[in-house]
């Protein structure tokens, strides 16, 4: 199996990378068109939904959740993904995540950035949202500090904003290379200014390598609380099927599991677009899948563990609502859940699958899928089948304008990932020529070990 | 409960409009006539007039004929809500839902404007001048019994007016019709009691066994009895009335039964017989009339079983006084006569007569008694109609091109009376027949008396006055239409008369002493009797009769089963919507039917078991065909109905009279057939058969229950307990 | 707009359950309904209706269960495998709010705008909230109504002429915003007003709901649980129904079902200010 050579010169790698920047091939157009149209529906709903009300959702009394907050969660899950590449494995010296988690962690960024759009969707008053925010004001009116949904709020602005910094900070020694190797032109000018002066001294790379280990700590605790925080609109309510208290750890495996379905994705996509086949080498894949598979598994647990505890519990009500997940209108969906989220990953624990592109993209794809329903099975069956038998409602689908916004928000992502990769360096440059670096010396030294034993 | 009186209410003092009051309502009146507010000044507004605060005015209400007493509150001139006044025995400042919905009536966009006059299809508005005009001519030349009029009940001054105005025309033609009226009780009862109506002392029974009677949601007078029926449920010395319902339909009361019967349709009176054998009290003629009605015969012909039987009679014999009641689904037959003396015998074996069962007080003006609507004077008109006998027909206050049975094929009848003119409030499916519509003002801006046809304590008339003013400038209130009429004819004897407030106002100081307004003057007088709203008179009691008569009476045989209309139409009188005048009313359309929580509908409502046999789930639409016609609707499986029988409630079905009427379910009047009640004539509403059949198509019944139904799934939600558990004495 | 005024303020909203650290008083409004005495007219509902200007939503808005009735009249029929509901249905008239004295919905609100007032009232301002309808989402009773549409310009739900129908003591709310039933806190304000101008505190039977004034049947107790001269506060007592109690001492006890009192989902520990009282049903027949 083919790795990154250990003999590739620096400049080539330079050379790899900064091609991706060039003018786009014709695909990239298509893509972008498309991405463009799914948003583009998604933002006529938003103006249909913002301009007649909340009712053209079909959400109902009271059944007043639906796809936002259910793709909301998705959402947030999936940002997981660069923070556990970047930061998790930074800290572990995992070497091989080094060409991927550039892009990993812009995916971070972007999926907060999508998610912030449900919050807003979601809410029936939009432009009163800043209410939620504890801003100084005049007439001494402070948010409810109880309230799980404020925490989330705070939770996210800061995952986001730290997450931007560490996408900018790891980034300003390739935006250095980018600022060399670029002609001169508004884009220059753009590296030049975002690569703060980077010459690659000594005490640079020092203020540097601890400026990211900084970040990188402060980013792993913020991570598993933003999880936590969602998990806990949930758990803290009082209703059956939410008050669970395994809800955060269950919700931190289920954010991690679908970053990491959404890194095989999309792994497999770039290295396509981008012929990155050079460097997102197929051990790296590898490394991936195992990841996945054993994520999968504690996600499975957790999810029996949750089950369990419910079913040899004595509150009949919550009982209630987990076997009308399992019998009742929303079983193609929960059954669905199980399925892509528990037995399809099965395929990973096969040596042979773990590298089979094809097999790994259609999986991958599943796990995502998998992912959203679990979310969506979270929040729906709960509302049609609450305390209050009177008020249940077996049959409340989503209206198109709600699936409308599900769909435009894979616009929205794919948009946002399309014009990063043509403007930011999508495979880390300086990292890739330290692990080849590294390589070389490993190289060396059982060479030399090799020489010896002669 | 709170019985004191209400403290805002002192110091608001209710109000009355004077003459001079009315002349000066244009205080923060918003006339929406052309779009514009008319902003008023409050420099020179009466000094009750506060803005921001509310002031109250007594009335009637006029959404049904109980007559119950209305309090509305009218802030910045407008009036905008209705409570009971607490001052009339009937209601006791107390409203049902139907009556809250009266503001609804009056602001109603769908209202009629100006005088219409057809031109081909469409109406084109008119001054009254020309409309009076008009009918003047059309009147010219017709003889007195070409003329007829259909009216809804009427009494008091309108009564007396109106009765002027035919005799002036010399015609006797006056049809009063009520869709939906108790009119074979009330002959049973004539002939059991000497009286239409007897005073029915809910509150001092200790039993109440009703027959089809759904005295809590449309019956006669369902405030009052309602509010009996609490002090029934508190008993006497904490021992708590029981009901026992009889019915093939649940009704709203049947829901509130200890025990519901579900009996076979139509054996209403085999029951009341077979109780009264098995009382085995009876003596004399009525030993031999009820003799061969065993338990085992009646258990098989009605459906009960024996041991239910058995238990009613001894529940009746250890609980004295009880009081047996003949409602609209025993008298709904072609022997609805018979059920019903059966039942009034139950009572008078019982011994209730006296007890629970009163004498009424007889109203000392018997001129202004209500002339009571029935089925018959319909059929009467129609068939005069349908010979072709009138050239000029006066309707208001029924709409029985939408309740008349459709085996009348009354609309057609109609087309062939010559100039047909409507009083009415809104186009509705009768004035869109007319040729020339008057416009009529809402009961909260029209002036009126009306005498309730069930008295409670006392005999009273209610005052109907102007609770803010009118809406619309070119409407008219009906007494007014009727005095300009009458003008037409005898201008001298009216001319002193400007309007009918007029007309009201003098007629009522003249018999100032009878009205209890002895030492008053006539302007203190006058403005105590409208700040009351009632006036209540000494009226002295009626004799009753309590001697059982039981000639003729003798029940048929129970009904063959029927091959080709297997299932008896069970019609639907519900609280809100009763006949369906009242439809256009969004909080009524949107009120859910108490059982089956249905909103906005109609429904076809049938026994699961039926529903099994037949392969039909909730939601199906179903064809319902009788010999007269057939209707489509959805299903809603309901166990509360007798599985012979299915029910559609009426007063859906409008195909006019505004959006919040007009396309909203089916209107089942259509499909009954012509069936007659044999002793009084009345349509027999429990008679018409039907089959019904999958149209394959299938709806979501669009209802308040939710998915669960009526089931609480194990939680304690709506709780209960057997009286043998708790003493009800202690509770507060 | 310091820290300080942010601890104050905060300090203010919440406080630990609200009758062991801030007792009520002079109010604490509360209801008792007589489910014997009910007999599911829907009077009530209506009255709430024409009193809150509650939007009639229509047919395919309610189908789609966006209705706007802060208050349901229920009926349940649990006899499974019976032919015939033969005791008849029971009738759970007004599941409107409950008046939570520990309530949930409050909890939650990012923005605090469904908060306790200092008489026992959970209450809700439109003005504030934002929509999230978390508070919906967590009450136990799905008594939350939220405006899906812009109810006040959506066609036909007040024409011109409707319009002046609308109560001015009462905002017509606009869309986005939640609401349920206040307890008709406009009569409460303005009973407490001319009160205080005469130096008392409102009497027993000064104010009704427009619910409990439209019943018929008078099922419907409302007023001040502690006053000990209302009529609520003598019914809950002869109950054995304490407020801040999620277990009744009495349904501790072996011969229970002599009282009737209860409340709905207690359990929960809202703590509801509404109590039911058991319908009955003869045994005799
Ligand atoms: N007789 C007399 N006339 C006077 C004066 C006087 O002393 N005596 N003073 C004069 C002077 S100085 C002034 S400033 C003017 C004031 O005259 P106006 O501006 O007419 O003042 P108000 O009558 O106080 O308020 C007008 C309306 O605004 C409504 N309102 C209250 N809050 C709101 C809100 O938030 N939104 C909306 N849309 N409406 C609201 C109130 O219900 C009221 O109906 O009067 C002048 N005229
Ligand atoms: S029963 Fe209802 S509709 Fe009839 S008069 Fe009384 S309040 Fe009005
Ligand atoms: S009933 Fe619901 S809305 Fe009312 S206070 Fe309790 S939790 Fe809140
Ligand atoms: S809907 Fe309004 S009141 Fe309810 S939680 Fe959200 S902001 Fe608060
Ligand atoms: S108390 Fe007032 S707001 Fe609450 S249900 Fe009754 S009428 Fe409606
Ligand atoms: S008005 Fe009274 S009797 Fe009627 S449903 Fe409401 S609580 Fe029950």
């Amino acid at each position: 199996m083919k790795d990154i050579r250990e003999d590739i010169a620096w400049a080539k790698i330079n050379q790899d990378v900064l091609k991706s920047l060039e003018a786009p091939r014709k695909l990239y157009w298509v893509i972008l068109f498309f991405a463009l149209l799914a948003f583009g529906f998604g933002l006529g709903c938003e103006v249909y939904q913002y301009q007649t009300g909340m009712g053209v959702a079909n959400l109902n009394n009271p059944q007043v959740w639906g796809l936002y907050i259910a793709t909301f969660i998705f959402w947030i899950g999936m940002s997981h993904s660069g923070t556990l590449l970047s930061a998790i494995l930074h800290l572990m010296h995992a070497d091989w995540r080094k060409p991927i988690y550039r892009f990993a962690e812009a995916m971070t960024t972007f999926s907060l950035m999508t998610a912030g759009l449900f919050v807003m969707v979601h809410i029936g008053r939009l432009w009163m949202f800043y209410y939620a925010l504890p801003y100084p004001n005049d007439r001494g009116i402070w948010p409810n500090f109880q309230s799980p949904l404020l925490w989330d709020a705070m939770a996210i602005f800061t995952y986001l904003s730290s997450s931007v910094l560490f996408l900018f900070v790891g980034m300003i020694p390739d935006l250095a290379i980018v600022r060399d190797n670029m002609h001169a032109g508004w884009r220059k000018k753009l590296y030049t200014l975002l690569a703060l002066g980077w010459e690659g001294t000594d005490r640079q790379w020092r203020n540097f390598r601890v400026t990211y280990l900084t970040i990188a700590c402060f980013l792993i605790p913020l991570a598993v609380s933003v999880h936590s925080i969602v998990a806990s609109d949930f758990a803290m309510s009082q209703q059956p099927g939410w008050h669970v208290t395994s809800f955060p750890p269950y919700f931190v495996a289920g954010a991690l599991y679908s970053g990491c379905a959404a890194i095989i994705t999309l792994f497999i996509m770039l290295r396509y677009v981008f012929k990155f086949e050079e460097y997102m080498t197929l051990p790296i894949l590898k490394k991936i899948v195992r990841l996945t598979f054993a994520i999968a598994m504690i996600w499975t647990y957790l999810n029996a563990v949750e089950f369990a505890s419910v079913w040899y519990s004595h509150d009949a009500v919550s009982k209630d609502v987990l076997i009308q997940k399992m019998t009742g209108n929303y079983a193609p969906f929960w059954w669905g859940m199980i399925f892509c989220g528990s037995v399809v990953p099965l395929v990973f624990a096969f040596k042979r699958f773990q590298t089979n592109i094809p097999v790994l993209f259609a999986t991958s794809l599943l796990l995502n899928l998998g992912m959203w329903l679990e979310r969506w099975m979270i929040v729906a069956p709960t509302f049609s089948h609450g305390y209050y038998p009177w008020t249940w409602d077996h049959d409340q689908w989503p209206s198109m304008v709600q699936w409308g916004m599900v769909f435009g928000s894979f616009g929205w992502f794919t948009l946002l990932f399309l014009i990063f990769c043509k403007v930011f360096p999508s495979v880390s440059m300086y990292e890739v020529k330290e692990m080849v670096y590294h390589r070389t010396l490993h190289l060396k030294k059982s060479e030399a070990a090799e020489e010896g034993a002669h | 409960m709170i019985d004191s009186g209400i403290d805002r209410r002192d110091f608001l003092k209710v109000l009355g409009w004077s003459g001079a009051a009315v002349a000066l309502s244009g205080c923060g009146n918003t006339s929406i006539e052309d779009g514009k507010e008319t902003v008023v000044s409050y420099v020179e507004a009466n000094d009750y007039m506060v803005p921001g605060i509310g002031v109250y005015f007594n009335s009637t209400c006029a959404q049904c004929d109980a007559g119950c007493s209305i309090n509305g509150r009218i802030r910045e001139g407008r009036v905008l809500k209705l409570e009971g006044n607490p001052d009339s025995a009937i209601n006791k400042g107390k409203l049902c839902g139907l009556g809250q919905a009266g503001v609804q009536h009056h602001y109603n966009p769908d209202r009629v404007r100006e005088p219409l006059l057809r031109k081909g299809n469409k109406g084109e508005a008119i001054s009254w001048d020309k409309a009076y005009a008009l009918i003047a001519e059309k009147m010219a030349g017709v003889q007195g019994d070409e003329i007829a009029l259909l009216s809804g009940g009427v009494s008091g001054h309108l009564k007396v007016l109106l009765g002027n105005y035919l005799d002036s025309l010399n015609t006797k033609n006056h049809f009063v019709y009520e869709a939906v009226a108790p009119g074979v009780v009330r002959a049973a009862n004539q002939k059991a009691y000497g009286v239409e109506m007897p005073r029915y002392r809910l509150d001092k029974a200790k039993v109440i066994l009703s027959f089809g009677a759904d005295f809590l949601g449309a019956w006669v007078s369902p405030v009052h009895f309602s509010q009996q029926y609490a002090q029934f449920r508190k008993g006497v010395d904490g021992q708590r009335g029981v009901l026992v319902q009889v019915e093939s339909k649940m009704t709203l009361t049947g829901a509130n039964a200890d025990r519901w019967l579900a009996v076979k349709p139509g054996t209403e009176g085999v029951l009341a017989l077979g109780i009264i054998n098995a009382l085995g009290t009876a003596a004399g003629e009525v030993a031999d009339l009820v003799k061969e009605y065993s338990l085992v015969r009646v258990s098989r012909e009605t459906g009960v079983s024996v041991s239910q039987i058995e238990k009613v009679t001894a529940l009746l014999k250890m609980r004295s006084p009880s009081l047996v009641l003949a409602g609209s689904a025993a008298e709904g037959y072609a022997h609805g006569s018979q059920n019903a003396a059966a039942i009034n015998l139950l009572n008078q074996v019982l011994g209730n007569v006296g007890k629970t069962i009163e004498a009424p007080v007889s109203v000392p003006f018997p001129q202004m008694v209500p002339s009571k609507g029935n089925t018959a004077a319909l059929k009467k008109f129609n068939d005069g109609l349908s010979a072709g006998k009138y050239k000029v027909v006066f309707s208001f206050g029924a709409n029985p091109v939408f309740t008349a049975p459709g085996a009348f094929k009354f609309k057609d009848n109609f087309a062939k009376a010559g100039f047909k003119v409507a009083f009415a409030h809104y186009l509705d499916e009768t004035a869109l027949q007319a040729d020339l519509v008057l416009p009529l003002d809402s009961a909260l801006e029209d002036w009126g008396t009306q005498v309730p046809e069930y008295l409670t304590e006392g005999a009273q008339i209610n005052i109907q006055q102007p609770l803010m003013e009118k809406l619309h400038a070119n409407t008219r209130g009906v007494g007014d239409i009727v005095l300009a009429l009458l003008k037409q004819k005898k201008s001298e004897e009216y001319k002193s008369y400007e309007d009918y407030y007029a007309y009201l106002r003098s007629a009522l100081l003249q018999n100032k002493g009878a009205l209890g307004g002895g030492g008053a003057d006539d302007d203190t007088f006058w403005t105590d009797t409208l700040s009351r709203g009632i006036v209540k008179l000494a009226g002295s009691a009626v004799g009753l009769t309590g001697h059982q008569n039981v000639a003729g009476l003798k029940l048929p045989a129970v009904a063959e089963e029927n091959e080709h209309y297997p299932l008896y139409l069970i019609p639907g009188v519900t609280a809100s919507l009763r006949d369906g005048r009242h439809t256009n009313q969004p909080w009524l359309q949107e009120s859910p039917d108490p059982l089956t929580t249905i909103v906005w509908d109609s429904w076809v409502e049938i026994h699961p078991k039926k529903a099994t046999e037949l392969g039909i789930v909730e939601g199906d639409i179903v064809e319902v065909t009788s010999r007269t016609g057939s209707v489509k609707a959805q299903v809603y499986i309901f166990p509360g109905i007798h599985p012979e029988a299915v029910s559609i409630p009426v007063g859906r079905g409008h195909d006019a009279m505004g959006r919040y009427a007009k396309g909203y379910g089916v209107n089942p009047f259509q499909i009954m057939d012509a069936v007659f009640e044999v002793e009084t004539g009345e349509l027999a509403m429990h008679e018409t058969r039907v089959k019904i059949h999958k149209t394959g198509q299938r709806v979501l019944v669009v209802k308040d229950e939710g998915a669960a139904g009526a089931l609480q799934m194990g939680r304690k939600i709506a709780s209960r307990v057997s009286t043998d558990q708790i003493d009800l004495s202690k509770e507060v | 707009m310091s820290v300080s005024n942010l601890l104050e303020n905060w300090a203010q909203v919440r406080h630990e359950h609200p009758i062991n650290d801030k007792p009520h008083d002079p109010y604490k409004w509360a209801m008792a309904i007589d489910l014997d005495a009910c007999t599911g007219c829907n009077a009530c509902s209506v009255a709430c209706y024409a009193e809150n200007n509650l939007p009639v939503v229509g047919r395919e808005k309610f189908q789609h269960g966006q209705q706007m009735h802060w208050m349901r009249v229920e009926r349940y029929w649990d006899e499974d495998g019976r032919e015939f509901p033969d005791q008849g249905f029971q009738f759970l008239p007004m599941m409107m709010c409950q008046q939570c004295e520990a309530a949930p919905c409050e909890t939650v609100c990012p923005v605090a705008a469904t908060n306790h007032t200092a008489d026992g009232l959970n209450s809700q301002i439109y003005n504030r909230c934002i929509g999230s309808r978390y508070c919906s989402a967590n009450c136990p009773f799905k008594v939350r109504y939220f405006n899906w549409y812009d109810y006040p310009t959506t066609d036909n739900v007040w024409p011109a002429e409707m319009t002046q129908q609308l109560n001015p003591d009462v905002s017509v709310r606009g869309k986005g915003v939640m609401e349920k039933c206040t307890f008709c806190v406009q009569r409460l304000s303005a009973a407490k007003v001319v009160a205080k101008g005469e130096g008392r505190i409102v009497r027993e039977g000064e104010v009704q709901t427009a619910c409990q004034q439209a019943c018929p049947t008078g099922a419907i107790s409302f007023g001040n649980l502690v006053n000990p001269e209302s009529r609520v506060h003598k019914q809950w007592e002869a109950q054995q129904v304490v407020l801040d109690k999620d277990k009744q001492e009495k349904d501790e006890k072996e011969e229970r079902a002599v009282l009737r009192g209860y409340r709905i989902l207690e359990e929960l520990r809202a703590y509801p200010s509404v109590m039911y009282l058991e319908r009955v049903r003869e045994s005799a027949v």
